[in-house]
C-alpha cells in the first residue's frame, strides 16, 4: 500500500464527483416522480413525432410532460396523456396545440389557457386541440371539428 | 509384530514427466525419530520425491504411506493430518511475496491455527532468532532479502509451529559456512531434542554427515545405497564413491 | 479428412476448457459455502479490485456519456427528436454501457492482475507451500477474489452510471443549449427502477466472470514467467469475450421479461 496515495486520492475524487452529481439530481429532479401531478388527456388528429417525456407548456413555461401517447381505437385519434404540475390549475376551456420547439426543433404541447371560471379536473380532457402540422405543409393549420353534443364545451 | 510402522514410506512409487521417467518403482522408509538425508545428482528427482510424499503431485504407480496408512490423493483427510504436523522448506524458499517476513513465518499460526496475531508475531520472531536472523527484518518483504536470508526465513516458517515431520530441500545451499553450521545444529536439535522425523536433501556432504542418522542415495529413479553416515567413506558402491570422492577432491 | 480432424480437435479442446472452468467455478462455490473464510483477504481484494478501479471506471464513464450524448443528439436531429436525448443517454448507460464498460475495464485491470499474481505464486511453489501450511489456497486466494469482484462490480457500475449520465449532462448543458434542470428532470422521470437494476444484475455476472477467468488461468498456469504472461493474456481475452456474449444473452432475456 506504500506510494499509492495518488491512486487513493483519485478514488476519493471520483466518489466525491459521483456523490455530488447524485445530490444535484435528487435536489433538482426533485424525485417529484412521487408528486407527478395530475393527468389530463387530449385527442389529436395527428401528433407527428410527439413522444412521452415531451414538454407541456403554457406561454412557453413548462408545466408538465407528456406521459403517454396511444391510439383511441374507436375514433382513430391519437390519445395523449399529459402530466400537469399540481400547482397549475387550467381553465376547463383551455386548448392544446402541438407545435415545433423553436429551440431544439423537436415538438411539444403548447396549452393556451381559456377564460372559464371552472378548472379542468384531474382525469379531464382538453377538448380544443390542434394537431401537428403535416410535414409537407399541404394542409396548413387544421382545427379539428368539435365533437357534437358535448356539454363540457358549451360556453 | 510389535515393531511400529515407519513414519513415512514410499512403496513402489513411479513418476514420469512426459516420456522421461524420473522415479522408477522407488522404495524407501523413514522410521519415526530418524533423520534421513538424501543425496544424489542434480535432476535425479529428489525434490519430486518430497512433493510426492506431500501429495503435491500424484504418483503414476505405487503409493505413499504415513504411519502405515496409505495417503490418498490431494485434499484427503489423512493428507490434511500430514500437513497439520509437517514443516516444509522448499528448494526455492517459496515465500509469499505479498506478505512481510514475520507474516510469512506466522502464516500457519494465523491462518490455520487461529493464533492471535500478537502471539503469532512473538512466536515468529522467536523462530527467526533460531535461524540467526535479525528481528529488524521482520517487517520487510521477501523481495528485499538476499537468497540465503530467504532460505532461512523459509526454514523459520517450517519450524515455527513445532511440526513432527520436517522436509528440508537443500537447507544450507547458498549459506556461508558459519551460518550453515548453525542451521545444521538447528536441524540436529529438532531431531534430538524434539524427536522430529526429518527428511533432508543436500549436496553438501559435511552437512549430510552432521545432520543425517542415515544417508540414502537416489540414482536413476531408485535408492541405490543406504547406510549410516559413517559408512559413506567405507562403501565401494560406485555411484556413492564417485559422489564422495568428487567432493573431497 | 485432415480438416475434419482439426475441427474435431479444436472442438474437443474448447469443450475441455469449458468443463474445466465449470468445475473450477463449482469448486469455488463449494469452498465459499463451507469455509473457513479469510475476511482479511476479502477486504484486501475489495480495495484492490473495487476502490482502486474507481479512477479508470470514472474516466471511461464520463467520456462515454459525453460522446453518447453528442451522437444521440446528431442522430435524434435527423428526425427532429433531439429532445429525447437525455432519456436515451440514461437508458443506454444504465442498461448497457455502465455495466459493460466497467466490466471491460475490470477485465483489463483485474483479470490480468489476478492471473499474474496467482500464476506467479504457482510458478514459485507458493501455492504448494500454502497447502503444506494447512491453508487451502482455493479458500485463501480464489474465493476472496471471486466474492470481492461480485460485490465490487455492481458498486462500480452505480458510479459508472452516475458519472456517465453526468458526462452527457455536461455536454448537453455546456454545448447543446439544454437546460440543466430540465435535462435532469427528464432523465429522472424517464428512468425506471428496472433499467438500473437490470444493469446491476449484469454487473454481478460480469464481476464473477472477471475474477473467475483471472483465477482459473492463474491457478492452472505452468511454464515459469512465460506461462504467467500467457495466463494473463488468456484471462483478459476470455473475460472480455464472455462479458460480450453473456451481455447479449442477458439483454435478450431481459427484453422478453
Ligand atoms: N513439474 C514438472 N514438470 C515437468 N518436469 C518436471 C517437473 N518437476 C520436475 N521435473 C523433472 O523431473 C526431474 C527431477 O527434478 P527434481 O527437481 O526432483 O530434481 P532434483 O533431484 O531435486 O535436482 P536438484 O538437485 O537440481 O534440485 C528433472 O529432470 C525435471 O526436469
Ligand atoms: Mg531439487
Amino acid at each position: 500500500m506504500r506510494g499509492q496515495w495518488i491512486e487513493t486520492l483519485m478514488g476519493f475524487v471520483v466518489l466525491a464527483l459521483a456523490a455530488a452529481f447524485l445530490i444535484y439530481v435528487v435536489r433538482v429532479g426533485g424525485f417529484e416522480g412521487v408528486r407527478r401531478g395530475y393527468e389530463v388527456s387530449a385527442r389529436f388528429g395527428d401528433v407527428g413525432s410527439l413522444a412521452p417525456g415531451a414538454t407541456v407548456s403554457v406561454a412557453g413555461v413548462k408545466i408538465g410532460t407528456v406521459s403517454r401517447v396511444s391510439l383511441d381505437p374507436k375514433t382513430y385519434l391519437a390519445q395523449v396523456d399529459l402530466a400537469i404540475d399540481p400547482e397549475i390549475k387550467l381553465p376547463a376551456d383551455s386548448s392544446a396545440k402541438i407545435t415545433s420547439d423553436s429551440l431544439l426543433g423537436g415538438v411539444h404541447v403548447a396549452v393556451a389557457a381559456g377564460g372559464s371560471p371552472e378548472d379542468l379536473k384531474p382525469g379531464g380532457e382538453i377538448e380544443n386541440t390542434q394537431g401537428a402540422v403535416d410535414l409537407f405543409g399541404l394542409i396548413g393549420q387544421v382545427v379539428r371539428p368539435q365533437p357534437s353534443g358535448d356539454p363540457a364545451n358549451e360556453d | 509384530m510389535t515393531r511400529p510402522p515407519p513414519k513415512l514410506e514410499w512403496r513402489g512409487v513411479s513418476k514420469r514427466f512426459g516420456a522421461e521417467p524420473v522415479l522408477n518403482r522407488l522404495n524407501l522408509t523413514v522410521p519415526a525419530g530418524c533423520s534421513l538425508v538424501i543425496i544424489g545428482g542434480s535432476g535425479q528427482g529428489k525434490s519430486v520425491m518430497i512433493k510426492l510424499a506431500l501429495g503435491l503431485i500424484r504418483p503414476d504407480a505405487g503409493k505413499l504411506l504415513l504411519d502405515g496408512k496409505a495417503l490418498p490423493g490431494l485434499g484427503g483427510r489423512l493428507q490434511r493430518r500430514l500437513y497439520g504436523k509437517a514443516g516444509v522448506l522448499f528448494q526455492g524458499a517459496a515465500l509469499f511475496d505479498s506478505l512481510s517476513v514475520w507474516e510469512n513465518v506466522a502464516f500457519r499460526l494465523i491462518n490455520a491455527d487461529g493464533v492471535p496475531r500478537k502471539t503469532a508475531r512473538r512466536r515468529a520472531l522467536a523462530a527467526l532468532e533460531r535461524v540467526k536472523l535479525d528481528p529488524d527484518i521482520a517487517e520487510r518483504f521477501p523481495s528485499e532479502l538476499s537468497g540465503g536470508m530467504q532460505k532461512r526465513v523459509g526454514l523459520a516458517r517450517a519450524i515455527a509451529a513445532d511440526p513432527e515431520i520436517l522436509f528440508f530441500d537443500e537447507p544450507t545451499t547458498g549459506l556461508d559456512p558459519i551460518t550453515a553450521a548453525v542451521i545444521n545444529d538447528l536441524i540436529v536439535d529438532q531431531v534430538k531434542r524434539l524427536g522430529c522425523t526429518t527428511l533432508s536433501i543436500t549436496h553438501d556432504l559435511a552437512s549430510a554427515r552432521r545432520i543425517g542418522d542415515e544417508i540414502a542415495m537416489l540414482h536413476e529413479g531408485q535408492i541405490v545405497w543406504r547406510g549410516p553416515a559413517a559408512d559413506l567413506d567405507r562403501t565401494d558402491h560406485p555411484q556413492v564413491r564417485a559422489f564422495v570422492d568428487m567432493q573431497s577432491a | 479428412m485432415r480438416l475434419v480432424r482439426a475441427i474435431g480437435q479444436v472442438a474437443l479442446a474448447v469443450l475441455n476448457t469449458v468443463g474445466a472452468v465449470s468445475l473450477f467455478a463449482l469448486r469455488g462455490l463449494a469452498a465459499l459455502l463451507t469455509g473457513p473464510w479469510f475476511f482479511g483477504q476479502l477486504l484486501r481484494q475489495l480495495s484492490a479490485i473495487g476502490f482502486f478501479s474507481l479512477p479508470v471506471v470514472g474516466l471511461t464513464a464520463v467520456f462515454t456519456g459525453a460522446a453518447l450524448a453528442l451522437n444521440i443528439y446528431v442522430g435524434g436531429g435527423r428526425f427532429n427528436a433531439e429532445q429525447i436525448m437525455p432519456q436515451i443517454v440514461a437508458l443506454g448507460i444504465t442498461r448497457e454501457l455502465g455495466p459493460v464498460l466497467a466490466a471491460l475495464m475490470l477485465a483489463g485491470r483485474v483479470s490480468a492482475t489476478i492471473a499474474a499474481e496467482i500464476g506467479a505464486m504457482r510458478a514459485t511453489e507458493q501455492i504448494d507451500a500454502m497447502r503444506t501450511l494447512s491453508t487451502d489456497p482455493f479458500r485463501y486466494l480464489v474465493v476472496p477474489r471471486l466474492v470481492a469482484a461480485v460485490i465490487a462490480l455492481p458498486l462500480l457500475t452505480v458510479v459508472a452510471d452516475t458519472i456517465g449520465i453526468a458526462g452527457g449532462w455536461l455536454v448537453a448543458t455546456r454545448f447543446l443549449d439544454f437546460n440543466a434542470t430540465v435535462y435532469v428532470r427528464n432523465t429522472v422521470d424517464f428512468i425506471e427502477g428496472w433499467d438500473v437494476v437490470s444493469g446491476l444484475i449484469k454487473a454481478t455476472a460480469f464481476g464473477f466472470i472477471v475474477a473467475l477467468m483471472g483465477c482459473y488461468y492463474g491457478y492452472t498456469a505452468s511454464g515459469g514467467a512465460r506461462g504467467v504472461g500467457r495466463a494473463s493474456t488468456h484471462a483478459v481475452v476470455a473475460a472480455a469475450m464472455l462479458i460480450f456474449a453473456s451481455d447479449y444473452l442477458m439483454s435478450f432475456w431481459f427484453s422478453r421479461l
